[in-house]
């Protein structure tokens, strides 16, 4: 294992230290040792409060959103594990201001299990909660079984989403409703050629050879539905392409927002190969690409490999997703 | 006799002296089926419990509220949540109340059992920590003696279980192997009922 490093035991809390440091002006910590991530500025009194969790390692998801017009809190795990249910409760009654708030968050059992533990902690401070999941990636189980699927980059769109209806003013429900629509118009695949290794435990999640790729493989090194020879990048794309379409068909008149995402080694050069493809792919269908994502939007430490999200949107949707928002890693102006 | 706040402090110290006692013993069955760590989770919990026992309140929904918080702050294993879930079910209940009826315990515990069903999705039958409490909910419906009927409860829920193989969680994974094995989390909830009910 090549990182940098000092104890890896401090890397979450340096982590930490270090992006509130960089940026005062979006992010402030909070709550006991640290692990939950609040707006510098907090939202208008009355507003809906959003909250998001999981495992480090993943940035800018989750912490990273935390900003105007999109989180108002984070609690943040250890590397790919769950943060307890105190903390998650402690992000919750931080963004509160009385309006109730939204948990919304990728779809893993320790996540589940404890965030829906918060929120009988918050009870108890007569906090309202509501939920959504999210469940955007195609490869971790078939349509019939949606609901069992993981949560990945689809994230990022619903944080958007949801924010901007919050920052509206929408009340609990109508921000969780459209949350819940940005949820559901999201589909993800990923595509690895090389693992990543966690911190503490030194060694990397899983093993692939040079000449290897995985085709759907998860955030945290889960199993993707096969594994074979590199293929050329164009060939990657179709399928990644051909797979979300197939899950999610795209007609001529749609109105589609895409994100080509690194997980985390492959640079911006390899994405912007990849995207033609996907541009190629959504015209051929007759859709029309809004607002193209090409970066580093949801990662896996340095894995190497891409995953593609595509969010069709509908009027509503695409004017939250056009609407200002502002955190240390993306702007709408 | 009810329980107050002061047969639950003394309930306390049982339950964290039975947890030292059990910590090698727990952590060595979980390492059969599962990581390892069940002695650790409940150790900890147990002694974040002691630490402040003396500050719970005289409402006794409140004073199970920070127990359960006391299994929230100290462990993210599903084992710690899932007793946190059980005792704030009971919490929510007993919200303003300063002593628990012996009358009112078997559906104390049902709701714990239920709570702690939906959040773990597991079924009722599958040689878990759940079994022992439907166990308990049984024994005590009727007569005087609950402290003596859940105590039994639990002995009987193991010796029960013991030959049958485990369908839910980690320990499914083992399938057959887990024949013959006691389950991890009903072992832990033999000792804290033992301890708790002074048998």
């Amino acid at each position: 294992m090549k990182k940098i490093l000092n104890n890896p035991e401090d890397y979450v809390d340096e982590m930490l230290a270090g992006l509130t440091a960089a940026h005062p002006e979006y992010y402030k910590l909070h709550g006991e040792g640290g692990k939950v991530v609040l707006r510098a500025e907090p939202g208008q009194n009355g507003k809906v409060g959003i909250v998001t969790g999981g495992g480090s390692g993943h940035l800018p998801v989750f912490t990273g959103y935390v900003g105007k017009g999109l989180l108002d809190a984070c609690a943040i795990g250890d590397v790919f594990s769950s943060p307890s249910a105190e903390q998650m409760a402690d992000a919750i009654r931080a963004a509160d201001s009385g309006a109730g708030v939204l948990r919304l968050y990728g779809n893993y059992g320790g996540d589940v299990m404890n965030f829906d533990m918060a929120g009988d902690l918050v009870e108890f401070d007569d906090i309202t909660c509501s939920t959504v999941l999210l469940a955007d990636d195609v490869a971790s189980a078939p349509p019939q079984e949606a609901e069992k699927r993981r949560g990945v980059a689809g994230m990022v769109y619903a944080f958007k989403i949801a924010g901007a209806a919050a920052e509206e003013g929408r009340d609990l429900d109508g921000v969780t409703a459209v949350a819940q629509k940005a949820a559901d118009a999201c589909r993800s695949i990923g595509a690895a050629l090389s693992p990543c290794t966690v911190p503490q435990a030194g060694k990397p999640t899983f093993e692939i050879a040079d000449e290897d790729m995985e085709m759907g493989m998860g955030i945290h090194g889960e199993p993707g539905v096969w594994r074979g020879k590199l293929q050329t990048a164009d060939q990657i794309a179709g399928e990644m392409m051909d797979r979300l379409l197939a899950d999610m068909p795209v007609a001529a008149g749609d109105r589609v927002s895409v994100m080509v995402n690194s997980l985390g080694a492959t640079p911006p050069e390899e994405l912007y190969i990849l995207y033609r493809v996907v541009k190629a792919r959504l015209e051929e269908a007759g859709a029309t690409i809004v607002k193209p994502l090409v970066g580093r939007y949801a990662t896996s430490m340095e894995m190497t490999g891409v995953s593609f999200t595509l969010c069709k949107l509908d009027d509503e949707l695409e004017t939250l997703l056009n609407a200002p928002c502002d955190c240390a890693f993306w702007s709408v102006r | 006799m009810n329980i107050t706040r002061d047969t639950l402090l003394a309930a306390i110290d049982r339950i964290t002296a039975a947890m030292e006692r059990d910590f090698e013993m727990l952590n060595a069955a979980d390492g059969a089926l599962g990581d390892g760590d069940l002695g650790v989770t409940m150790a900890r919990g147990m002694r974040a419990i002691t630490q402040m026992k003396e500050e719970l309140p005289e409402d006794i929904g409140m004073a199970l509220l920070q127990c359960a918080q006391a299994f929230t702050k100290t462990s993210g294993s599903s084992y710690g949540t899932l007793m946190a879930t059980g005792l704030m079910s009971a919490a929510k209940t007993l919200r303003g109340a300063q002593v628990i009826e012996p009358a009112s315990i078997p559906e104390l515990i049902a709701g714990a059992r239920d709570k702690m069903q939906a959040r773990g999705k597991a079924e009722l039958g599958g040689k878990t920590v759940l079994d022992s409490l439907d166990y308990i909910v049984r024994a005590t419906a009727d007569g005087d003696d609950k402290a003596r009927a859940a105590a039994q409860a639990v002995d009987k829920a193991l010796d029960d279980f013991r030959d049958k193989p485990a369908t839910v969680g980690r320990a499914r994974i083992f399938g057959d192997k887990s024949i013959g094995l006691d389950d991890p989390g009903m072992l832990a909830m033999q000792s804290i009922i033992k301890a708790a009910t002074g048998s």
